[in-house]
C-alpha cells in the first residue's frame, strides 16, 4: 500500500513494466508523457509500449487517467483549450506529437470507439463508409467493398445486410457500437482505441463485442480502457495498472491476474481496494 | 440522542396536495383557452360573413323618413338596441352605413322588395335600387336579368380593348423615357448639357416629311454617341406622338361607346311630387278612382308612355300604419315605385323614388338580393370570395380583390426568409461551433436576445434611414447621394494600397495561428486574437473604401432626382424585417446547435474528419430540424410584422405587383401592398373607414390564413426532415 500511498503524496513512483512486454514488437509506445490541464496534471510521466497485433487493457479506478491516456493517443484532447503536454508518443516510430504533426492524418491512421455508442445520423452504410467519405471517396464499388468488409469485421453484416441503407439509430445499443466499430475499423487503423465500448451495455451485447474484439486480436492493434477486470482477463493480453494519473504495473495479463510483481496490483484486481 | 417523534397522521393536509393549486391553474388556463377561441372566432365570424348577401330592408320612422339598407346586424349602444344597415349609394347619399334606433322602427312593418337589385359597381360601392330603364332596349321582357348579363359581356370586351390601348400608351411612354436616359447617361458620361441639341434634333425631325429618315446635323460638334441618342429619341418622340394621337382618339371612342349604355334605376330615396285626394281605405287597397289625378302627379309609367291609358294593378305594401309602398305592374313593364304617405283621412302625399343611372360597364354584379334562396346566397358569397382572392381592389381597397396584397406579403416575407436564413445560420454557426467562449460572446449573445424584444418600429426607422436612404441613396447616385464626401482619388488609391497590405497580414497570421499545435499556449491564444482583429479592420476598412471612393457614381444616375433603390421598397422591405428576425434565428439555431450530442462531433473527429467536414456532414443535417424551427418563427413573426413596413415599402395602392412575369421578374425596387398595412390603412386610415370596417375583418382573416399556412408548410418540412433522426436506443 506504501506505493499508492506515495502516489497519493505526489511522489514520483517507477513504474513496473514486466520483461515479457518490453520483448514484443511495439505498435505504439509513449514516452515519458505528461499532460496537464490548466494547473493540474492529469497523466505523470508514463512510458509504455503498447504490443503490435495484440489487446492492452488499461485498467484503474476512476479518474486515474486511463480514458485521458487514451484519448491522447489520437490528441482528441487537442479539442480542449487548457490541455497541454510533455512528451511524446511514436506510432510505428513517428511522433505524434511534434509540431509538424497534421492531427487529421493522425486520427486516420487509427479507430476510436466511445464508452456510449454514437452512430452518426444516417443509414448504416454511409455510417460505415464515413471515414472514406470524408477523403472524398466517391466509387460506389469501393465504398460498397470497405462497408462489407468493415462490418463483417465488427460481426454485424449478417443483421444488417438487408438493411444497409436504413437509418443506423435504428439498431439496437449492441449493435450500434459494433456498428461504430465497423466505421473505426473501416479506414483499416494501425491502432484501435476503445474507451470502455461495454460499459453502456447489457451482458449478451458484452459479451458479443468481447468475441469480436478476441476475433480482431492479430489482425488490429487494440488499446482497450475498462472498468471490468474479468473483461480485461477475458480479452487483453497486456494489462497496464494505473493509479492517479500514474502507471503501476504493466505484465501480460495471465501474469497481472495470476502472480503480479506489486502487493498494491494483487489488492486492485482482487478487489480488496479500489 | 433520540428526537421525540410527532404523532403520525394517515391524512395529508391540504398544503400537500395543493388542491386550490389545482383550481387555480387550470383556471387561469381556462381563461387562456378562452381568449384563444373568442380571438378566433370573432375574427372568423366576423371574416366569413362580411360577403355574405343579405336582405334589403325598407322601414319608416313614425315621423314618416324612410330607413333602408342591407340588414347587418344588431348593435347595443347606451341600453339602445340599433339596426346596422348597409345603405349604400354613396354618390347620392354620401354613407355606405346607417344606424337605426329599433325603438324607432317598432312601429315598422318592413317591406322586402322582390325587384330591388343590389349593384356592385367599379366605383361608388354598392347600389340598391330598382331597375326602372335599360337605355338599349326600348321595352325589356321579363328575363331583365339575362339581357343585363349579356349587354355586361360586351361592355366588358369594351373595357378590355380600354386597357389593352392603355398598355400601348404606357409602353410608349416607356420607350420615350428610356430614350430620354440613354440621352442623359450620355450627358453625365460627358459632363455635357444636350437640352439645346435635343431640341433642335426633334424641331428637325417633326419637319421632315414622314416617310423620311432623320437628317440632321447638329449646329455643334457633339459626340457620336450622343448624336445616336438624340437622333433615336427624336425618331422615338415623333413615332410616339403620331400613334399616341390615334391611341388617345381611340380611347376616346371607346369610352364614348362604353357610357352609351346605361341603366337607370329607382334609389328607395323618396322625392314628394304632390298630394293625392284619396281615402286611407283605398290606398291600402291600391284602388285607384281617381287615375287621371294620379296619372298626372306621376306622369308616363312606363318608357313608352303607352298603358298610361289603362290604370296598372297595384301592389300594395303596408310599411307601417301611415305609410305604403305602391309598386305599379304594367303588362310586361318595368314596376314603377311610390311612396304614399297619410296626410289627412281623405288625402296623402305621393313620392316617387329618385331616379340614378349607372353605366353599363361599371357594374362587376348584380342580383336581386331579396328573391334569392341559400344556395344562389352562396353562389354570390363565393363568387365574391373568388373576386377577394384574386381580383384587383376596387374603390381605393374597400371593396373587391385582395390579391396585390396576397401577393406581396407572400413575396416580400420568402425574400426576407432567404436573407435572414444564411445570415443568421452562419452567425449562429460561429457562435456556438468556432467562437471561444467567454464573456464578449456572452454579453454579444444577450445583446442579440435584447434585440429580439426591440419594438420593431425602431427597425423600420433604421431600415429607412440606412437601408433605403444610404444603401438605396449608394446604389442610385453613388457616396455622394448616400451623404458621404468621397476621398480624392489619390488618398483613395494610397488607402486601398493600405487596406491589400492588411488584409495580406491578416491572412497569414490566421495561418500561422492554425498551424499551432498542442505545444503552444499562449502564443497561438495571442495570435489568433490578432488575427480576429485585423480581419475585423480589414471588413471595416472595405466599408470605408466603399462609402469614400471617388469612383462611383451609382447605377441609376440617370434616373435621379427620382429614386430608383434610394426609397421604400420590396428589397428593402425585406431587408428590414430579415434584419428584425435575425435574432429569432441565430437564437433558434444555437439552440439547435447546442443540442447536437458532444459524442457525435467526437465521433466523427475521431474518423479523421476536420471541423467543417464534421459541421456540415454531422452538426448541420442533426440541427436542421430545429434550424427550421427557428425559420418557422422568424417568417410567423416576419409576415404579420405592419409597424416597419409603413416605412419601408408597403403601399395602400400598388399599381405594379413585386413578383410578375415581366423581366426582371422580381421588382425590388417597387413599392408593394401588404395585407397587416392594408388592414392598418383601410380600418383606420381611408376616407371611408366605416365603409371599410367589414374588409379588414375580412383581411385579418386573410392575413392569419396566411401565416398559418406558412408556418403550417414549414412545421410539415420539418416534421418530414425529423423521421430521419428517430432514433430507438436500445
Amino acid at each position: 500500500m506504501n506505493r499508492l500511498k506515495a502516489i497519493a503524496d505526489g511522489q514520483p513512483v517507477e513504474s513496473v513494466i514486466h520483461e515479457e512486454v518490453l520483448a514484443k514488437d511495439v505498435v505504439l509506445s509513449v514516452k515519458n508523457f505528461n499532460l496537464f490541464y490548466g494547473r493540474k496534471q492529469a497523466l505523470h510521466n508514463i512510458s509504455m509500449p503498447i504490443a503490435k497485433g495484440m489487446v492492452t487493457a488499461l485498467v484503474g479506478p476512476s479518474g486515474c487517467g486511463k480514458s485521458t491516456l487514451l484519448r491522447s493517443v489520437n490528441r482528441m484532447n487537442d479539442l480542449i483549450d487548457s490541455v497541454r503536454i510533455e512528451g511524446d508518443m511514436l506510432l510505428n516510430g513517428e511522433s505524434i506529437f511534434s509540431p509538424g504533426v497534421d492531427v487529421i492524418q493522425l486520427r486516420k491512421r487509427m479507430g476510436m470507439v466511445f464508452q456510449k455508442p454514437n452512430p452518426f445520423p444516417m443509414s448504416i452504410f454511409e455510417n460505415v463508409v464515413y471515414p472514406l467519405r470524408i477523403d472524398g471517396e466517391r466509387d460506389k464499388t469501393v465504398l460498397m467493398q470497405v462497408c462489407e468488409h468493415a462490418l463483417r469485421g465488427a460481426a454485424l453484416w449478417d443483421e444488417v445486410k438487408d438493411r444497409l441503407h436504413e437509418t443506423g439509430l435504428g439498431l439496437s445499443g449492441g449493435q450500434q457500437q459494433r456498428l461504430c466499430i465497423a466505421r473505426a475499423i473501416a479506414s483499416d487503423p494501425e491502432v484501435l482505441l476503445l474507451d470502455e465500448p461495454c460499459s453502456a451495455l447489457d451482458p449478451i451485447a458484452t459479451s458479443k463485442i468481447e468475441d469480436l474484439i478476441d476475433k480482431l486480436r492479430g489482425e488490429y492493434s487494440i488499446l482497450i480502457v475498462t472498468h471490468n477486470m474479468q473483461q480485461a482477463s477475458r480479452i487483453s493480453d497486456h494489462t497496464a495498472f494505473m493509479y492517479l494519473g500514474r502507471l503501476v504495473e504493466m505484465a501480460e495479463t495471465s501474469t497481472i491476474f495470476t502472480r503480479p510483481q506489486l502487493r498494491e496490483t494483487e489488492d486492485y484486481i482482487t478487489g480488496r481496494f479500489g | 440522542m433520540s428526537r421525540t417523534i410527532p404523532k403520525r397522521s394517515m391524512q395529508s393536509g391540504v398544503t400537500a396536495q395543493g388542491e386550490p393549486m389545482v383550481w387555480l391553474s387550470g383556471g387561469m388556463f381556462a381563461i387562456a383557452c378562452l381568449m384563444i377561441i373568442s380571438l378566433l372566432a370573432l375574427v372568423l365570424w366576423q371574416g366569413l360573413s362580411t360577403l355574405w348577401p343579405r336582405n334589403y330592408l325598407l322601414y319608416a320612422r313614425p315621423d314618416g323618413t324612410l330607413v333602408a339598407g342591407e340588414m347587418y346586424g344588431r348593435t347595443r349602444e347606451n341600453g339602445a338596441t340599433k339596426l346596422y344597415l348597409r345603405s349604400g349609394n354613396y354618390d347620392v347619399s354620401n354613407q355606405h352605413f346607417l344606424y337605426a334606433d329599433e325603438a324607432d322602427l317598432a312601429s315598422s312593418n318592413p317591406w322586402k322588395p322582390n325587384t330591388l337589385w343590389t349593384v356592385e359597381r367599379k366605383e361608388w360601392g354598392n347600389l340598391y335600387g330598382f331597375p326602372k330603364q335599360l337605355s338599349w332596349v326600348d321595352s325589356p321582357s321579363d328575363k331583365l336579368s339575362e339581357e343585363v348579363h349579356a349587354a355586361m359581356k360586351e361592355s366588358r370586351s369594351i373595357d378590355q380593348k380600354i386597357a389593352h390601348e392603355k398598355e400601348q400608351l404606357k409602353r410608349i411612354d416607356h420607350a420615350i423615357s428610356e430614350a430620354r436616359l440613354s440621352i442623359r447617361k450620355v450627358e453625365i458620361n460627358e459632363k455635357s448639357d444636350l437640352q439645346g441639341d435635343i431640341d433642335e434634333a426633334v424641331a428637325a425631325r417633326f419637319q421632315a416629311a414622314e416617310e423620311s429618315p432623320l437628317n440632321w446635323t447638329p449646329s455643334r460638334t457633339i459626340s457620336d454617341r450622343a448624336k445616336n441618342a438624340i437622333s433615336r429619341f427624336a425618331d422615338v418622340s415623333y413615332k410616339a406622338d403620331a400613334q399616341m394621337a390615334s391611341i388617345n382618339e381611340q380611347i376616346s371612342q371607346l369610352e364614348a361607346k362604353r357610357a352609351e349604355r346605361t341603366v337607370l334605376f329607382e334609389l328607395p330615396i323618396a322625392d314628394p311630387i304632390g298630394t293625392l285626394e284619396l281615402g286611407w281605405d283605398q290606398v291600402l287597397a291600391g284602388k285607384l278612382d281617381s287615375w287621371d289625378a294620379f296619372k298626372e302627379l306621376v306622369g308616363p309609367l312606363s318608357t313608352d308612355g303607352e298603358t298610361n291609358n289603362n290604370p296598372p294593378t297595384i301592389e300594395v305594401h303596408r310599411i307601417s300604419d301611415e305609410q305604403v309602398a305602391w309598386q305599379t305592374l304594367g303588362n310586361g313593364k318595368l314596376p314603377r315605385n311610390f311612396l304614399l304617405r297619410k296626410a289627412s283621412p281623405s288625402s296623402c302625399e305621393v313620392f316617387s323614388m329618385r331616379e340614378h343611372s349607372v353605366i353599363l360597364a361599371d357594374i362587376v354584379r348584380f342580383f336581386p338580393p331579396n328573391q334569392l334562396n341559400t344556395f344562389q346566397r352562396l353562389g354570390v358569397y363565393l363568387a365574391r370570395w373568388w373576386e377577394f382572392l384574386l381580383g384587383e381592389p376596387r374603390e381605393a381597397g374597400i371593396e373587391g380583390g385582395f390579391f396585390p396584397a396576397i401577393w406581396g406579403t407572400v413575396v416580400m416575407t420568402l425574400i426576407m426568409s432567404l436573407a435572414v436564413m444564411p445570415f443568421g445560420v452562419l452567425a449562429a454557426l460561429y457562435m456556438r461551433e468556432y467562437a471561444k467562449p467567454g464573456p464578449l460572446l456572452s454579453a454579444i449573445r444577450i445583446s442579440i436576445n435584447n434585440l429580439a424584444g426591440v419594438p420593431s418600429i425602431v427597425y423600420g426607422v433604421f431600415g429607412l434611414s440606412f437601408f433605403c436612404y444610404m444603401v438605396g441613396g449608394y446604389i442610385d447616385g453613388g457616396p455622394a447621394k448616400a451623404g458621404f464626401e468621397p476621398w480624392p482619388s489619390a488618398t483613395w488609391f494610397s488607402a486601398l494600397g493600405l487596406l491589400a497590405v492588411v488584409g495580406i497580414v491578416a491572412f497569414s497570421v490566421a495561418l500561422l495561428a492554425g498551424q499551432m499545435g498542442i505545444h503552444a499556449t499562449n502564443r497561438r491564444r495571442w495570435l489568433r486574437n490578432a488575427s480576429a482583429l485585423l480581419w475585423l479592420a480589414t471588413l471595416a476598412g472595405i466599408a470605408l473604401l466603399l462609402i469614400k471612393t471617388p469612383h462611383f457614381h451609382g447605377f441609376y444616375q440617370a434616373q435621379l432626382p427620382n429614386p430608383t433603390f434610394g426609397k421604400g421598397c420590396l428589397l428593402w422591405a425585406a431587408c428590414t424585417l430579415a434584419l428584425l428576425t435575425l435574432p429569432v434565428v441565430i437564437v433558434a439555431t444555437e439552440e439547435a446547435l447546442a443540442a447536437v450530442p458532444n459524442s457525435l462531433r467526437e465521433g466523427s473527429y475521431a474518423c479523421g474528419a476536420g471541423q467543417w467536414q464534421t459541421i456540415h456532414r454531422i452538426v448541420l443535417p442533426y440541427a436542421r430540424p430545429g434550424i427550421i424551427t427557428g425559420f418557422i418563427l422568424a417568417m410567423a413573426r416576419g409576415a404579420g410584422e405592419v409597424a416597419p413596413m409603413m416605412l419601408v415599402g408597403a403601399i395602400p395602392l400598388a399599381t405594379e405587383l413585386p413578383l410578375d412575369t415581366e423581366f426582371p421578374f422580381i421588382h425590388g425596387s417597387r413599392s408593394f401592398m401588404h395585407l397587416g398595412f392594408q388592414i392598418y390603412s383601410l380600418g383606420f386610415q381611408s376616407q371611408n373607414s366605416e365603409a371599410a370596417k367589414p374588409m379588414v375583418f375580412t383581411a385579418t382573416l386573410l392575413l392569419l390564413t396566411i401565416v398559418t399556412l406558412l408556418n403550417q408548410t414549414a412545421i410539415w418540412l420539418r416534421a418530414r426532415l425529423r423521421k430521419r433522426f428517430q432514433s430507438s436506443q436500445f
